[in-house]
């Protein structure tokens, strides 16, 4: 006996307590437990395993969430089993209690370093094994993964599950060839499959898939027809789409095309069977068709509409394909059709097309057609019919919404709400109505004035959620976060806050849209707040897998869980991330730029309102602890209280003193998950090129100008990248050198950098964001030049107003940004205020221009929303003239 | 709109797009569940950007009992996609799924006794017929009702009067 083994066992009595101890635990007698533990170690104090058992037990009797009270406790347990591990270093228990207490902690790879080496000293010790291999598979050690599946099987080969998880693992680790022979290997040894029905088909499923990925489609043909004659597998939905595609590659097109007929037979409205139907005919509708190929395609989509008249699904795929004519033809017939039905998505279905300019133009065409034919009461089936006035009104709110579409290349709210306004005075009833009000007056920048639209929406169907929670994202699109709050309350839980409530359900939209009001309003610490919130979540969602590793091979539901091991490794590429990200990172950036931001100034106003905010917490507070009272849950005490958030401002957040580090944390995940859209490097630039890593920042720029080489941030960083790199004067060789071998490619030496800009300019003259960066640009030229040429603003201004011209189509953000540039960029407030009028004048609507003065003098004085066509009916042009 | 099978990747589109229509709502893992127990079951609808504006999350039911039997956990379709017929499509090929795939008797689900424009959809459009009446079933306190659609085609029923008829 070893030494360590020696010092390890326990006398006849004490080794009967540490088995009570054992079963205690698992009995979840958590008091008579410890009591047992402690008699150990009053006569044994450092006997590591009793020490360890003792810790989980403590960390087991802990409440869930964890509770004021119960916070030493925690730390206590932690510290103890350390201690344990330090007391017997060579025990499998003490490093098996480590690692489980890291795991519910869900420090995955703490967890799993402990398991390891917890294995190391027992290594056949099952439910190790078990836990181990979950973890490998959770941190991506796939070929641990695979060995552990082995050393596993070894033990356990009589049970099929060892052997489809060993499966599983090769397949995850890359080796599908290993994957397949140990599934057959199974299948040679066993007589009858004890599994169940739907278990053969999980499995015989994920079979079939791997034999796809692996390119033997022959292989894959031959066991999925084998699976289906023997009825493993049914013939609805997957099995057969396998089958069609396998057809399809191998060249059995025949059989391919008859095998999508099947599919569709089972669901014509599946867009996917239609597109593998026609590439068996030689027709991929993704790419752009021959005329004779659009021929085809049509052909065959208009006998399939005859077929299954009930699907949409082929009458608006021709819309995508058709062209010319026979687009105007097609598109006329489908939107009377939609009219007539009164389908309210009509609009938000066709605009899909509007990705091509020439087609947005042929509906418009088409609609105003419709209006004035229906307007005039005539016939829109050259007959005596006469349409229903439902007709009409659906017509006029598709033409409103038509009208104010960002891509229109000239918009014109003014006559959508004068055509929503005749509707409403037809049908003042209909919710849609309003919603449409509200989009054109949003779109127009005017997001308070939308706002009273949607919450008008809102009050004719208060049960329905959708339109409570579209009042509220407008309520905090216009920055009165409080009303928002309240309105979403109406449909969350009553015990807690809406904030919470909506935490707690990962509602994602409510976090993103809360963050950005606040941010626009100026509270960057609130906003902080809101979008570190979001990225827990994503952290939650992440963590969500664990319990499936296991659960998916009990199961037996491979493909499905293939599938999720893949979306978890990119699940942070989601919109939702990437947008909150992006917007907490720009926040860090002004952090670090001006640090004075970190220290609060609040007016006397909002320290009045914080508090009562905070009362109103408190309140909610002890409202919850009296339900949970109530329903026989904790009592009242403090200590017996969940630990309270204890950042409730995000004060802690904002004042950090790492704004870079914090950064670039939430980067890491976009540098490979979001690798393909250029904000992601025009970002990463910004961030580099404040840590003084020329090298970084000029990789970024590279890697956007791969993206898109006429991105507008990235064509003002280009120019300041020439103008930081003017001044870095302590530059080693090495970097310089690398630097001029690089550099030139996107910003060419042999033209000026003022042609550069000017060219840049000419080349987008129509596009708001590119003026934008144009003027960017040329800050950044000018800035280069010591002294600082005194006609800079001047020159600035000059290609800003371009924003303003005729021609190019009114932008409210763009024009937004351009007057935050315009300030930052030093214009004196007369200068400003000058070009937001020029703003104005061509985005009569745009209230969000306003200066705040004036935003408010409009709320208080009140609104008339059925004034004329909205803020600026009487059409002088001019914001304030109204107020 | 597109009327698919829903993958893992369609999850938090579910997720949002029920947050957006209805009160009840349920964490992601719950819709993991449901994806990775019965990944045949449950459908979406989606529009020609991406984007899920309809979905139906379905389930077997666990316990032992004597037919298989199916049911909707959630199922809506955003407001401004309604009147296309899409929850009734999203209805039915769920249904054929559970025939097909667990030869399910019957499929159950539960309402708000003051949702009339969804009794309506089940019962007059969709056939279920309400077989019971669940006290505050739903947190705020509102009874539900329990409506049940017996599948007359499955294979289930067959089976049954195969072995009567022999």
């Amino acid at each position: 006996m070893s030494a360590a083994a020696k010092q390890r066992q326990l006398p006849n009595k004490e080794a009967g307590l540490f088995k009570e101890l054992l079963t205690q635990y698992e009995l979840k007698q958590y008091k008579k437990g410890i009591k047992a533990a402690d008699t150990i170690l009053k006569k044994f104090p450092n006997h590591g395993e009793t020490l360890a058992l003792k810790a989980l037990t403590l960390h087991a009797s802990l409440p869930f969430p964890i509770t004021v009270g119960a916070l030493p406790k925690q730390e206590e347990a932690e510290q103890m089993a350390r201690t344990a591990v330090k007391k017997d270093i060579t025990s499998h228990i003490t490093w098996h209690v480590l690692g489980i207490i890291a795991k519910t902690k869900k420090d995955w790879d703490e967890a799993s370093r402990a398991f390891a080496m917890a294995r190391k000293q027992d290594n056949d010790n099952i439910p190790l094994i078990r836990d181990s291999i979950s973890l490998y598979l959770h941190t991506r050690q796939y070929s641990s993964a695979v060995a552990g599946r082995h050393h596993y099987l070894t033990l356990r080969p009589q049970i099929r599950s060892s052997w489809l998880g060993l499966m599983i693992a090769h397949h995850l680790n890359g080796d599908i060839e290993e994957a397949l022979e140990v599934y057959d290997g199974l299948m040679g040894c066993i007589k009858t499959d004890g599994a169940s029905g739907p278990e053969k088909a999980q499995t015989a499923l994920h079979v079939v898939r791997m034999c796809i990925e692996a390119g033997e489609y022959k292989d894959g043909l031959e066991r999925l027809e084998r699976f289906l004659r023997n009825d493993v597998l049914s013939a609805r939905g997957e099995a057969t789409q396998l089958k069609a595609e396998m057809l399809a590659k191998v060249g059995r097109l025949q059989e391919a095309e008859d095998t999508y007929r099947a599919l569709l037979e089972q669901n014509s409205d599946n867009l996917e069977y239609y597109r593998g139907f026609l590439r068996t005919r030689g027709l991929d509708i993704t790419e752009t068709l021959e005329a004779e190929a659009v021929a085809k395609t049509l052909h065959a989509l208009d006998l399939f509409a005859e077929s299954y008249p009930r699907s949409a699904a082929p009458r608006r795929l021709t819309l995508d394909i058709a062209q010319g004519e026979a687009f105007r033809d097609r598109a006329r017939t489908y939107l009377i059709n939609g009219l007539e039905r009164g389908v309210p998505s009509l609009f938000v279905d066709v605009k899909g097309v509007y990705q091509d300019a020439t087609k947005m133009a042929v509906v418009g065409e088409i609609m105003e057609e419709l209006v004035a034919e229906l307007e005039k009461n005539a016939s829109l089936h050259n007959d005596a019919t006469i349409a229903p006035p439902t007709t009409l009104l659906w017509a006029y709110y598709y033409l409103a919404l038509h009208l104010s579409h960002p891509s229109h290349p000239n918009p014109s709210p003014d006559r959508s709400l004068k055509l929503l306004g005749i509707a409403l005075e037809h049908t003042p009833t209909l919710p849609e109505l309003y919603m449409a009000k509200a989009m054109v007056l949003k779109r127009a920048g005017d997001p308070y004035g939308a706002a009273v639209a949607m919450e008008e929406a809102r009050s004719l169907d208060l049960q329905d959620r959708f339109l409570n929670g579209k009042a509220a994202k407008y309520w905090l699109r216009a920055g009165d976060v409080k009303k928002a709050e309240d309105l979403v309350s109406l449909f969350t839980k009553k015990d807690t806050s809406a904030v919470s409530d909506l935490t707690d359900l990962q509602c994602l939209w409510f976090l993103t849209e809360e963050g950005d009001s606040y941010r626009r309003n100026g509270n960057l610490a609130m906003a902080l707040k809101r979008y570190q919130a979001l990225v827990n979540v994503f952290q939650d969602y992440e963590d969500d897998q664990y319990d499936f590793h296991t659960y998916c091979m009990r199961r037996m539901t491979f493909s499905a869980y293939m599938a999720l091991m893949r979306y978890e490794d990119q699940l942070r590429s989601h919109p939702g991330y990437f947008r909150a990200a992006i917007a907490a990172i720009e926040i860090y950036l002004k952090i670090h730029d001006d640090p004075t931001l970190t220290e609060e100034s609040i007016s006397p106003e909002e320290e009045a309102e914080r508090k009562k905010a905070a009362k109103k917490a408190q309140k909610a507070e002890q409202k919850a602890r009296k339900a949970a009272h109530a329903s026989g849950g904790d009592s009242g005490k403090k200590e017996d209280q969940p630990v309270p958030d204890e950042d409730p401002t995000g004060s802690k957040l904002l004042k950090t003193e790492t704004p870079l580090e914090d950064a670039l944390k939430l980067f890491a995940p976009l540098e490979h998950l979001a690798s393909e859209r250029v904000e992601t490097w025009t970002i990463a630039y910004e961030i580099d090129i404040r840590r003084g890593r020329y090298l970084g920042a000029l990789k970024c720029l590279s890697e956007a100008y791969a993206v898109d080489a006429e991105d507008p941030k990235l064509h003002g960083q280009i120019l300041n990248f020439r103008r930081k790199l003017a001044s870095a004067t302590d530059l080693p060789e090495p970097v310089k050198a690398a630097i001029e071998a690089v550099f030139p490619s996107i910003l060419p030496t042999e033209t000026s950098p003022e042609e550069f800009n000017a060219s840049f300019l000419s080349r987008h003259s129509t596009s708001p964001r590119h003026i934008l960066g144009a003027a960017q640009g040329l800050l950044e030229i000018k800035r280069a030049i010591d002294p600082v040429p005194s006609d800079t603003l001047a020159e600035v201004i000059a290609i800003l107003n371009q924003i303003t011209t005729d021609n190019v189509p009114p932008a409210v953000p763009i024009m937004l940004e351009a007057v935050d540039f315009l300030r930052s960029a030093g214009a004196a407030p007369e200068q400003v205020d000058t070009f937001r009028k020029r703003c104005t004048d061509r985005a009569p609507l745009a209230w969000v221009l306003a200066t705040e003065d004036e935003q408010k003098r409009r709320k208080t004085q009140g609104m008339d929303m059925d004034d004329e066509g909205g803020a600026n009916g009487n059409g002088n042009g001019n914001v304030k003239a109204d107020v | 709109m597109d009327i698919r099978q829903a993958t893992i990747d369609d999850l938090l589109g579910m997720q949002n797009a029920n947050l957006l229509n209805l009160p009840e709502n349920y964490t992601f893992k719950y819709y993991l569940y449901h994806a990775l127990t019965w990944p045949e079951l449950s459908y979406v609808a989606v529009d020609p950007r991406g984007r899920i504006v309809g979905y139906i999350l379905a389930k077997m039911e666990e316990e032992p009992s004597e037919e298989p039997c199916g049911h909707v956990t959630s199922i809506s379709v955003l407001r401004p996609y309604r009147r296309l017929g899409l929850a009734n499509k999203l209805m039915k090929q769920s249904q054929e799924a559970m025939v097909a795939h667990y030869n399910a008797h019957h499929i159950t689900l539960h309402v708000r006794k003051s949702n009339r424009a969804a009794i309506s959809l089940y019962r007059d459009t969709l056939g279920f017929e309400v077989h019971a009446m669940e006290k505050s079933y739903y947190a705020d306190g509102e009874d539900a009702y329990g409506m049940r659609y017996i599948f007359t085609g499955s294979k289930a029923i067959n089976d049954v009067e195969r072995i009567k008829t022999s």
